[in-house]
């Protein structure tokens, strides 16, 4: 993979590289997607889904309820007035 | 060894195998009726949750996966949380941010991964059982490094409330021990629907009628790339298995060699999205600079405390996912899914299971694993993957020894939903298998 697309796809992914890093990825991921090729020459099938199981029909009615404290889940992030607190948009 | 003699010895043992990332401090199981650990992407009220990542460094989850709080339920006592690759992404358990298990048959050699730290507590402590998690062979490969039992369910027939993703559509949580009664024991009790995963609402009941496999299927492409001793232990295995009167026959599966590239981009397809969600905010101990641009917030603490492969894996499925390559990558896999999931049930129309080694070598050294590539290791995976893909319940069965000792496993496969033939076939074996424990010095 060249390092122009490695750099637009670690942007893309939030990820900053070193020059080092942007070397092995290219390398390693040009020898990976090379043997992917493999892929081109599978068959392929007309049915296929998102899960090796069917799954369908399972969703439960949507009941409001409280099943973990808000306070347990604050309890770990930096908060201001039960705010979470981020970085600045802009 | 009884219960308190290892909470006790706990901390002296971990010290060793380092199969521990937390443990507890209690050295009184109380009225525990049994005591178990769980791999480290589990989350746990009382324990630190890492998944062997540093991003995740002082996480202390407000609740229990699904799995952990039946065992609980149970009577059971967790002691500790399981080291492993990060996030699952590896084959050894060395690509962690955390501490690496070492193989309790050589403290030179590697665990297998990802649920290395679960196969070593279930190797080292006696009347053990750990629970670990499979997304593409993250059970059977340390359970086979290790010489231990070890069985991936059907995908959905355990919840995955509670575990922290790698790949949604492959995770499997299950169940390692050094004795084979274990896995139909406590499968049964970590098994059935949860409303917190709908991908468990839809399995059948899990049987217990002790069928016992009468014919299984050998194939061809699975006995390729085999190192001599791990060719030898199997062919041993096979005899073995004709003289308990059940029938072996070779077969083609042609599908198996496209499993290996189609997994990866499914895994880190899904991987790259699962992992979104850690930026240094709603998970772990906020490191970052909050007078930062949220951009460059984000990519400063994913670029610190995302390890190597970790890194490589978020890329390359960001990669397939991406518009202009989905047809290739990532749609092309999963009609490659349904040819591997098709391909098993004509196979399985004939025959009760499928069985090839579970890994092609034994546990290499860790200077070994040093030198290989990323693609090194992937294509170790050639023979766990398969089963992983097609979400159909597999087993690792301790089978022989090579010649430095360590152990070699087989990889039972059996239909989705199918457990119980998986199960009495460990029963089975155990019988008149020599099993060769670890010498354990605390």
């Amino acid at each position: 993979m060249d390092r122009e697309t490695v750099e637009r796809v670690a942007r893309t992914a939030h990820i900053k590289l070193t020059e080092d890093e942007l070397e092995k990825y290219s390398r390693d991921l040009g020898e990976i997607l090379t043997y992917f090729e493999l892929l081109d020459e599978a068959p392929g099938c007309e049915r296929y889904g998102v899960n090796p199981i069917e799954v369908a029909d399972v969703l439960r009615d949507d009941v409001p309820r409280m099943d973990i404290d808000a306070d347990l889940l604050l309890k770990d992030m930096e908060t201001y007035d039960r705010y979470v607190r981020g970085p600045r948009l802009s | 060894m009884s219960m308190k003699r290892i909470m006790e010895s706990l901390g002296t043992v971990n010290s060793k195998y380092q199969m521990f990332h937390a443990m507890t401090e209690d050295t009184d199981p109380g009225d525990a009726k049994f005591l178990f650990s769980a791999k480290d992407n589990l989350t746990s009220k009382d324990m630190e949750t890492c998944a062997g990542s540093r991003i995740l460094e002082g996480y202390f989850p407000a609740f229990d996966a699904t799995a952990i709080a039946r065992m609980r339920e149970a009577g059971g006592k967790l002691i500790g949380k399981t080291n492993m690759d990060e996030f699952g992404f590896g084959t050894f358990s060395t690509n962690s941010g955390l501490e690496i298990p070492r193989n309790p048959y050589d403290l030179e050699r590697a665990c297998g991964g990802s649920s290395g730290g679960s196969a070593c507590a279930a190797a080292v402590f006696e009347d053990h059982v750990s629970l670990g998690v499979s997304t593409g062979g993250s059970i059977c490969c340390p359970a086979s490094f290790c010489g231990v039992y070890g069985i991936a369910p059907t995908y959905g027939r355990v919840s995955r409330y509670g575990l922290i993703d790698y790949g949604n559509s492959l995770d499997k949580i299950g169940v390692m021990s050094s004795k084979a009664g274990d896995l139909r024991k406590y499968m049964g009790m970590i098994a059935g629907r949860d409303e917190k995963d709908p991908t468990s609402c839809v399995q059948p009941e899990m049987r217990n009628d002790h069928r016992k496999i009468g014919s299984i299927a050998v194939p061809r492409e699975g006995t390729e790339g085999l190192s001599k001793d791990v060719a030898k232990a199997f062919a041993d295995a096979l005899d073995e298995l004709r003289r308990m009167g059940i029938d072996v026959e070779e077969v083609d599966m042609p599908s198996l060699k496209y499993a290996m590239p189609a997994y990866y981009v499914l895994a880190t397809s899904e991987a790259s999205t699962n992992l979104a969600r850690y930026v240094g905010m709603r998970y772990g101990r906020p490191q970052g600079d909050l007078s930062l641009k949220f951009d460059d917030y984000f990519s400063s603490i994913r670029s610190e405390y995302f390890g190597d492969e970790a890194k490589r894996r978020i890329l390359l499925g960001t990669f397939t996912r991406m518009v202009g390559y989905r047809d290739r990558y990532y749609s092309k896999a999963r009609k490659v899914r349904q040819v591997v999931i098709d391909d098993y049930k004509r196979v399985l129309e004939d025959h009760d299971a499928v069985l090839a080694p579970t890994m092609p070598f034994t546990a290499p050294r860790f200077d070994e694993i040093s030198g290989m590539s990323a693609l090194d290791s992937y294509k170790a995976d050639y023979l766990t993957v398969p089963a992983n893909i097609a979400g159909t319940p597999h087993m690792n069965v301790p089978c022989g020894y090579d010649g430095n000792g360590m152990p070699i496993g087989m990889q039972f496969v059996a239909d989705h939903w199918n457990e119980d033939l998986l199960f009495t076939m460990a029963e089975e074996w155990e019988k008149d298998f020599e099993m060769r424990r670890p010498e354990v010095v605390a």
